[in-house]
């Protein structure tokens, strides 16, 4: 159980209908304070709504959610204006996100040199490479020094050089800040998230610790096969006799026999009497194989 | 700390516009212009022996000064808002610890100071008028008032189409276009037979208010009305960006 102090975001039910559709259909999760939460899922999922909805920035249907902390927001597209240098423009995001404070000066070095802009700190925005403007757009969302950051698919139409750059500044931020980003590099969510939030559809598919997603996906057994003959009498056979999680299967035209999709959360044993169940003449064994699901797999698998 | 936020986004937005050559192509439009009116209405002021030179030239030129504005108003402001939602920057404001209207204050006041700037060009023309013994200082000042009141007015306009879409040629037309219509209310109030009618049309338009300044006669009803045109397009306005959260 943990404690409400220890959530830095919490989302209840949350949902955002637009004429005619439904881009959030009662989410809920949470964020716990100091961790990198992944938020995944394919494009129109309903990720930057919700990030939008958090940020503020367009108001919630339905259901509620508490921050617990300032939010620094990075969306989609860098908010920058091109012709202001970089030193200039987060003096003045320091000055409108934090106008009371007065330690403008040292924040803004302190940013710059965090997110590595101290060699371009006079260059005008607009004349920077894609990566560059990428850590001035993260340089706005921390410049006020907010408890939560919130990252739109940051590493988005980067090279692999500033992606790693990205990555390692996110992992820097880490340290201080919770995160919550949305990405569609997989590696990425392996490397530096603690937890992930898996959405489709404007649904939940699957949130908690990526460690627990894992182990989960290790204990379930996905086993591809290809036979002669099967008809759903078999299928129903199968299903009830090995006690199956699901059986897919469909003929394939080209090939003329059947491909089957099996997933079972069960022994290792099971695979032996799978494939001896499979090998009977009736049905003829053609090709057993097992398939080892991953976070790739897995997201393959919730988005179709 | 209210004002503060304002001027923060002031500062910027001046810094922005007075680095773009819109401003001072601009400015030179006007005073090439604004001088060869001025010009035009003095030798035309030596041949009108029964009228003074504040009919000769003062109202006229303060007449054409207004017009122009008309014309320069949409440009000034066309990019105000319609950029920001380009750059997706308008979400960093809103974001903010500024308010909305202390956003769309800050941006007034930035298209009032550019206005402002142009507009001091033509201080000239008083002064010039000066060294000819010329001492109705009283239509001058109200005239200045008046033109002041009107820009307001068309910044306001500007504004709130700015605010509506992300396309500045866009923004500048529909504001032209609400102008141009304001103005035209006027010929429509003449043309009416009814008398309550005509008087209730034309104190809708900027015109009619403006014509009392540029006599040098400020009226209370005059300043109320634009108060309220003001506050009328700054609420249309707030409405516009607001509508965004939904």
């Amino acid at each position: 159980m943990e404690h409400q102090s220890d959530i830095a975001i919490d989302i209840k039910n949350l949902s955002k209908t637009y004429p005619g559709r439904n881009a959030l259909s009662g989410i809920s999760f949470s964020v716990k304070k100091g961790s990198v939460h992944g938020f995944l899922g394919p494009n129109g999922a309903g990720k930057s709504t919700t990030m939008k909805i958090l940020s503020g920035l367009i108001k919630e249907s339905d259901g509620e959610f508490s921050l617990n902390g300032k939010i620094g927001f990075l969306p989609e597209h860098p908010p920058v204006y091109p012709n202001m240098s970089v030193s200039d423009y987060l003096e003045f995001v320091f000055s409108i996100y934090a106008p009371e404070k007065k330690n403008k000066r040292e924040a803004i070095l302190d940013v710059m040199e965090k997110t590595g802009l101290n060699s371009v700190a006079e260059r005008l925005i607009g004349n920077l490479s894609k990566g560059f403007q990428q850590r001035v757009g993260i340089a706005q969302a921390i410049v006020h020094s907010p408890e939560i950051i919130i990252l739109d698919e940051p590493t988005v139409g980067l090279d692999p050089v500033a992606i790693s750059d990205i990555r390692s500044l996110i992992r820097e931020l880490k340290k201080d800040h919770t995160i919550l980003f949305s990405t569609h590099q997989l590696h990425d969510v392996e490397l530096l998230c603690s937890d992930i939030t898996l959405i489709n559809h404007g649904k939940i598919v699957v949130t908690g610790a990526l460690e627990d997603i894992l182990q989960n996906l290790k204990t379930r057994m996905n086993i591809h096969a290809r036979v002669l003959n099967f008809s759903s009498e078999q299928k129903s056979a199968m299903l009830k006799r090995f006690n199956l999680e699901s059986l897919d299967y469909k003929y394939d035209e080209e090939k003329k026999n059947y491909t089957l999709d099996i997933t079972a959360a069960a022994p290792e044993s099971l695979k032996k009497d799978l494939s001896h169940f499979l090998a009977e003449d009736s049905i003829g064994l053609l090709e057993f194989a097992e398939v080892r699901l991953d976070l790739e797999e897995l997201f393959k698998q919730m988005v179709h | 700390m209210y004002v503060k936020k304002i001027l923060i986004l002031v500062k910027k937005e001046l810094k922005d516009s007075f680095l773009s050559p819109l401003i001072y192509i601009l400015s030179g439009l006007f005073c090439f212009m604004m001088g060869w009116l001025f010009f035009n209405y003095l030798l035309q002021a030596k041949t009108l022996t029964s009228s003074t030179m504040t009919q000769a030239v003062i109202t006229p030129i303060f007449g054409n000064i207004n017009f122009i504005f008309v014309f320069l108003c949409p440009l000034i402001t066309m990019r105000s808002f319609a950029e920001e939602r380009k750059q997706s920057t308008l979400d960093l404001l809103l974001r903010s610890e500024l308010s909305e209207m202390q956003i769309i204050l800050g941006k007034f006041i930035s298209n009032l100071i550019m206005v402002f700037f142009m507009l001091s060009f033509t201080f000239i023309f008083p002064a010039i008028l000066a060294f000819s013994g010329y001492s109705d200082w009283g239509v001058v000042t109200s005239s200045y008032l008046g033109v002041l009141f009107s820009v307001m007015a068309y910044l306001s306009v500007g504004l709130f189409c700015s605010s509506l879409t992300d396309n500045q040629i866009v923004a500048s037309l529909l504001t032209f276009c609400i102008l141009l219509g304001s103005m035209l209310m006027v010929i429509s109030a003449n043309a009416t037979n009814n008398y309550l009618l005509a008087l209730l049309v034309q104190y809708t338009t900027i015109p009619f208010h403006y014509e009392g300044f540029v006599k040098g006669v400020v009226r209370s009803y005059s300043m109320v009305y634009f108060a309220g045109f003001l506050c009328f397009f700054f609420l249309l306005t707030l409405k516009s960006l607001q509508a965004r959260k939904w």
